[in-house]
C-alpha cells in the first residue's frame, strides 16, 4: 500500500451528517410515539357506543382538538337534548358528495320563533350576521385531502336508506361511524382518524369497493 | 484545486447520509397531517332552491377566446366556475368547444389579472381614473378593438357618436378572413356566405386553415366530421407550410409562398382543357387569367407539376359537389371563387347568409388594414385619445408598421384590459376589465352561422376582483358621460342588455328572459341575402419565382392555441403540443430538410432570421411539410410584457414582417423575404413526439387509404 493511500484524507462532515441522521431519526420516532399516544388516548366513543345494524362499526378513534368556532353551536344541545335529526340541518348529505354546512336561513327558520336573541349571546351573534348578510366563517374540523373523493350520499344510501333494519330517525348512528357521536362533543371535534387505513378497514369489513380509483380520482 | 474524495469515503457518505436523509424524510405519520381547524368553510346565507353544495349547476354563456363566438355551458359549484363545454343547443358549435375555449378558465383565474385602475404607474380609484380621462380627452377619440359585435358594439358606436368631436372605430384582428370576404363580395355580392363543408364531397383549400383558425374552426370541425363520414369526402390542401387542415388532407401539395393563386388558376385551366368546363360565365378578367395560366406557367411560379393539377381536377370532377376555399391573399381567394363558379358550387355548397334586422348588432370583423389606417391617422395627428381593448397592437403589428411611433403620437391612450401587455405598457391610463366569465354581453358568430342566432353571455360567477368592470358597463358609463340620448335610465349594462334583448324578442316578461339565459341564445329577426352577379374580377398574379440565393420567404403561421399571441399567458395552451411540430413552451422555425442541408443546418440549430424590418433568433425544426423556398415561424410567442407565463418565451415573427400590404384588401401580407444565419448554438427542441419514425418497431401500425380500400374490395370478392 502506498503512503498516499494509507494517509486517507479525513472527511470532516461525516460526523455532522451522521449526527443529523440520528437526530432526524429520534424526531421521527418520538413524533410517532406521541401521535400513537394521542391516537389511542381517551376517546368519547366507547365499545358500548352506537351501532348500525348490518354493518361492522369502526372502532378506531382519534382524540381531536376542540376547534373554536365563530358561534358556539352545540351539537349536544341540538342533536342530543332536542333530538333533532342530523339530516335536518345537514340536508345536503343525502343528496351530495358533501354534507354541507346548513345555510343561515335554516338556523333562522327556528331562531326567529324559538330561543330568539334576547338573553342568548351566541344567537345574538347569529342574528346580527343574518341581518348584515354575512355568513359565519366556520373552521373546518374534518378535512379530506383534495385527491380523496368521499361521498356522503353514497355512504348514507348504503348504511341508512338501503339498510332494512335502520330507521331514518337513527341517522345519528350512521353519521357516528365516521364522525363519532356528535352528542358527546361540545362544539366541534374530530373523533375518527379518517385516514386511508381507517377507510380501508371499514371498506374491508363492510364489503366496500377496494379499487383505488373509487376514492382517488 | 478540486477536492479529492476516494471511493471509500464517498460510499460512507452516501450510505450514512442517505440513511439519515431517509429517516428525516419519513415525517410524521399521515393521519397526523390531516388538518383540523386550519381551513374555513362558509355556508350559504339563503341559497337558491336548486343549489346543492358539491353538485355543479351549468349555465349558458358565450366564449370570447376568438371572434368565432361559440356558445358554452359552464359548470359552477360553490360559486366558482370550474369547467366549460360547448352549448349543444347552438347551431354554430353544437356542443363542441376547442382547446382555446377550454382554456378560458385560465384567462379568468389568471394570477396576472389587472385588479385596479392605474394612471401611469400609480394605482388609482375608478372616479380618479374617469376624471382624468374626462379632463384630457378633448378632440377626436377612437376605439381600437378586436372583432366586436352585439350590444357592446352598439354602445361603442353610441359613445363615439355622442362625442362632440366624433370618433372612429378600428377593429383589428391579425388572424382574419378579409381576403376571402373581399373575394366573395366581388364575385357573388355577399362577403359572408354560408359554407357547407358537410354537403361537399370534395374540399379544396388554398391556405385556409378551416380546422385550425379560419373564421369558425369549431363549426367547421363539426361539418368536417360529417364531410368525412360515408361517403367519405376528399380533402386537398395546397399551401406553402402545412397547417392542421393540411395535415388532415388526403392530398397535400406544397406551393411556393404566394403562388397559391397560380395553382388555383392552373387547376381551373386544367378543368377547362381536360374536362371542357366552361369559363364563359365567370366575371370578366377571371377567364383571361385562367387562359394565361398554362401548366408550364404554374410550374414556373409555384413548383407544382402538371400531373398534380390533373389529379386535383380529376378529384373535383369525380366528387361533386365540391367546395373551394382560399385565403391569405386576395388573388388566392378570388381564384378559389372562380373555381367555385366553374364547378357549380354557388348555391350548392356556398349559399347566401342572412342579415340581422337590427343591423347595428352585426359583427365588425377585424382586419390588419384597420391597424394600418389607425397608425396612419395617429401619425397624422388625427387621433387625440384612444381606448384600446381586445387588441394588442404593440405585439401583433408588423415590424414595418412602426406602431409604437404611432401610439406615441396620441396624447391620451386608455387601455381597457384584463392583463398588462405590450400595449397597456404604452398606455397612460389602464382600466381593469372583468373576465368574460364575469360579464354580460351578446355576440354574433363571426361565420354568420345560425341564421340570426345571437349568443348571450352571462356571468358564471361573482367577480374575482371587485374593482374590475365589464366592457359593456364601461361603454355605457362613457356613453352616459358623453351625454348620449336614451341611456340615462340605465343603472348598469345588465339593465341595458335586458331591455335591448326584450325589444329583440318582443316581450319583457321575466319567463322569456329566463328562457333566453337558459338557452344562451336569442333568435334575432333576420333577412335572407341574395347573391348578385358582379362585373369584373381583377386577379393580379404575383411573380413568384424561386428566391435568390441566400434568401428564403418567411411565413408567419397561426395556430389554434396561442392564436395571435393573446393566449400565450395560458399555461395549458403553452403546454399543449403544437399540432404540427409537437413542440411546447418555445418557438421554432420550420425548414425543409433539403433547404437546411443546403444551408448546413441541423435540427435544433439556432438561426437568426433577418428581414428589412428586424431580426429574430430561434431554433430550426426540420420538417418536410414546408416548401423548400419557405421558412415558417408560428406566431403567438415572443412577448416582452405579458405576465409571468408568456414573457420571454420564444420569438414574435410578426416583428420581422415588413408591412407590405395586399393591393385589394390592404391587409398586411404574412410573408417577408429574409436571410438566415446560423448562430452556432444548438439545443434540443422539447417536443412531445420526438421522432417521426418508429424504427421498425410497429408501435402504431398504419396502412394507406388506398391499401385499405383494396383490402376491403378483396375481402368482399372472396366472401
Amino acid at each position: 500500500m502506498s503512503p498516499d493511500r494509507r494517509k486517507r484524507s479525513p472527511f470532516p462532515w461525516i460526523r455532522t451528517i451522521m449526527a443529523v441522521g440520528v437526530v432526524g431519526a429520534l424526531i421521527v420516532l418520538g413524533g410517532q410515539m406521541l401521535e400513537h399516544e394521542r391516537r389511542g388516548g381517551e376517546s368519547p366513543m366507547t365499545e358500548s357506543g352506537p351501532r348500525v345494524p348490518n354493518a361492522v362499526f369502526p372502532t378506531d378513534t382519534f382524540a381531536g382538538k376542540d376547534i373554536a368556532q365563530p358561534i358556539n353551536y352545540s351539537h349536544k344541545l341540538h342533536a342530543g337534548d332536542l333530538g333533532i335529526n342530523c339530516l335536518y340541518c345537514h340536508t345536503y348529505a343525502r343528496r351530495s358528495k358533501v354534507a354541507g354546512i346548513p345555510p343561515t336561513s335554516k338556523c333562522m327558520g327556528c331562531h326567529t320563533a324559538v330561543a330568539t336573541a334576547d338573553d342568548k349571546p351566541e344567537i345574538a351573534k347569529l342574528s346580527a350576521m343574518w341581518e348584515s348578510g354575512q355568513s359565519p366563517a366556520w373552521n373546518k374540523v374534518n378535512d379530506m385531502p383534495d385527491f380523496v373523493h368521499f361521498s356522503h350520499e353514497r355512504h348514507l344510501q348504503k348504511f341508512l336508506f338501503d339498510n332494512p333494519d335502520m330507521n331514518i330517525q337513527d341517522s345519528r348512528e350512521v353519521c357516528a361511524m365516521c364522525h363519532g357521536d356528535m352528542v358527546e362533543v361540545g362544539v366541534a371535534k374530530k373523533m375518527r382518524p379518517l385516514t386511508m387505513g381507517f377507510c380501508n378497514t371499514c371498506h374491508e369489513n363492510n364489503d366496500g369497493p377496494a379499487d383505488c380509483t373509487r376514492c382517488h380520482k | 484545486m478540486p477536492t479529492k474524495i476516494d471511493r471509500r469515503s464517498f460510499l460512507k457518505v452516501l450510505g450514512l447520509g442517505g440513511a439519515g436523509a431517509a429517516l428525516a424524510g419519513c415525517d410524521r405519520p399521515s393521519y397526523a397531517t390531516l388538518e383540523e381547524g386550519e381551513e374555513q368553510v362558509f355556508s350559504y346565507l339563503a341559497p337558491e332552491e336548486y343549489v346543492v353544495p358539491g353538485i355543479g349547476v351549468w349555465y349558458a354563456s358565450t366564449c370570447l377566446q376568438c371572434p368565432a363566438g361559440c356558445g358554452v355551458h359552464g359548470r359552477v359549484r360553490e360559486g366558482r366556475a370550474l369547467k366549460l363545454e360547448g352549448n349543444p343547443d347552438t347551431a354554430l358549435n353544437k356542443g363542441k368547444l376547442c382547446q382555446m375555449g377550454q382554456a378560458a378558465l385560465q384567462t379568468h383565474y389568471n394570477p396576472d389579472r389587472i385588479t385596479k385602475p392605474r394612471i401611469g404607474d400609480q394605482e388609482v380609484t375608478w372616479p380618479e381614473a374617469l376624471a382624468h380621462i374626462q379632463s384630457k380627452s378633448g378632440g377626436a377619440t377612437a376605439w381600437l378593438t378586436g372583432a366586436i359585435s352585439g350590444h357592446q358594439a352598439v354602445l361603442l358606436d353610441t359613445h363615439l357618436h355622442a362625442r362632440d368631436g366624433g370618433g372612429k372605430h378600428y377593429a383589428v384582428e391579425t388572424v382574419n378572413a378579409q381576403a376571402w370576404q373581399a373575394a366573395c363580395a366581388d364575385t357573388i355580392g355577399d362577403a359572408r356566405p354560408e359554407l357547407h363543408i358537410d354537403k361537399a364531397n370534395s374540399v379544396l383549400s388554398f391556405g385556409a386553415d378551416f380546422l385550425g383558425t379560419w373564421i369558425s374552426p369549431v363549426k367547421f370541425m363539426a361539418d368536417y366530421g360529417a364531410f368525412r363520414s360515408a361517403p367519405r369526402g376528399v380533402l386537398t390542401v395546397i399551401e406553402p407550410a402545412m397547417t392542421l387542415s393540411g395535415a388532415n388532407a388526403d392530398h397535400w401539395v406544397a406551393a411556393r409562398p404566394g403562388s397559391e393563386a397560380a395553382v388555383a388558376l392552373g387547376v381551373a385551366y386544367t378543368l377547362a382543357s381536360e374536362y371542357g368546363v366552361s369559363t364563359s360565365a365567370l366575371p370578366s378578367g377571371a377567364a383571361d387569367a385562367i387562359a394565361n395560366m398554362t401548366p408550364d406557367r404554374v410550374m414556373e411560379l409555384s413548383g407544382v407539376e402538371a400531373q398534380t393539377l390533373s389529379k386535383i381536377a380529376a378529384t373535383l370532377m369525380s366528387n361533386s359537389p365540391s367546395l373551394v376555399i382560399g385565403d391569405g391573399r386576395y388573388e388566392t381567394a378570388a381564384a378559389a371563387m372562380a373555381l367555385n363558379m366553374m364547378l357549380g358550387n354557388i348555391g350548392a355548397t356556398i349559399t347566401p347568409g342572412v342579415d340581422l334586422v337590427p343591423a347595428d348588432l352585426a359583427m365588425r370583423n377585424g382586419s390588419t388594414k384597420a391597424l394600418a389606417d389607425f397608425a396612419a391617422d395617429a401619425l397624422a395627428g388625427r387621433i387625440d385619445s384612444v381606448f384600446i381593448t381586445g387588441a394588442n397592437p404593440a405585439f401583433t403589428a408588423s415590424g414595418g408598421l412602426k406602431i409604437k411611433d404611432a401610439l406615441a403620437n396620441i396624447p391620451l391612450k386608455i387601455g381597457v384590459s384584463m392583463f398588462e401587455d405590450e400595449t397597456t405598457q404604452l398606455c397612460d391610463v389602464v382600466l381593469p376589465l372583468a373576465s368574460p366569465l364575469e360579464d354580460w354581453g351578446t355576440h354574433v358568430p363571426s361565420s354568420g352561422a345560425g341564421r340570426g342566432e345571437i349568443h348571450v353571455q352571462q356571468p358564471l360567477m361573482e367577480k374575482l376582483h371587485p374593482e374590475t368592470l365589464g366592457l359593456g358597463d364601461i361603454l355605457l358609463g362613457l356613453a352616459q358621460d358623453a351625454g348620449a340620448d336614451g341611456l340615462a335610465d340605465f343603472e348598469d349594462y345588465y339593465g341595458y342588455l335586458r331591455t335591448a334583448v326584450s325589444a329583440l324578442i318582443g316581450t319583457d316578461q321575466e319567463t322569456a328572459w329566463q328562457a333566453v339565459l337558459q338557452a344562451g341564445k336569442v333568435q334575432a329577426p333576420s333577412g335572407e341575402r341574395a347573391f348578385t352577379a358582379n362585373g369584373a374580377l381583377n386577379i393580379q398574379i404575383a411573380d413568384t419565382q424561386a428566391p435568390s440565393a441566400g434568401q428564403l420567404t418567411l411565413i408567419t403561421t397561426a395556430r389554434q392555441g396561442l392564436y395571435d399571441g393573446r393566449h400565450a399567458n395560458l399555461p395549458w395552451l403553452q403546454e399543449a403540443p403544437d399540432q404540427i411540430s409537437k413542440a411546447v413552451w418555445d418557438s421554432w422555425a420550420e425548414i425543409h430538410p433539403k433547404t437546411a442541408a443546403g444551408l448546413g443546418l441541423k435540427d435544433g440549430d439556432y438561426i437568426t432570421i433577418t428581414s428589412s424590418a428586424g431580426a429574430i433568433t430561434t431554433r430550426v425544426f426540420l420538417y418536410k411539410g414546408v416548401h423548400p423556398d419557405a421558412i415558417a415561424v408560428p406566431m403567438g410567442r415572443g412577448h416582452t410584457h405579458y405576465g409571468r407565463y408568456a414573457t420571454g418565451i420564444g420569438v414574435n415573427p410578426l416583428s420581422v414582417l415588413d408591412g407590405t400590404q395586399d393591393v385589394r384588401t390592404g391587409e398586411f401580407l404574412a410573408t417577408a423575404s429574409v436571410r438566415v444565419q446560423a448562430t452556432g448554438d444548438n439545443r434540443h427542441l422539447v417536443r412531445l413526439m420526438d421522432v417521426d419514425q418508429q424504427y421498425g418497431r410497429k408501435l402504431a401500425v398504419t396502412i394507406s387509404a388506398d391499401q385499405h380500400r383494396r383490402n376491403q374490395t378483396n375481402n368482399q370478392g372472396s366472401a
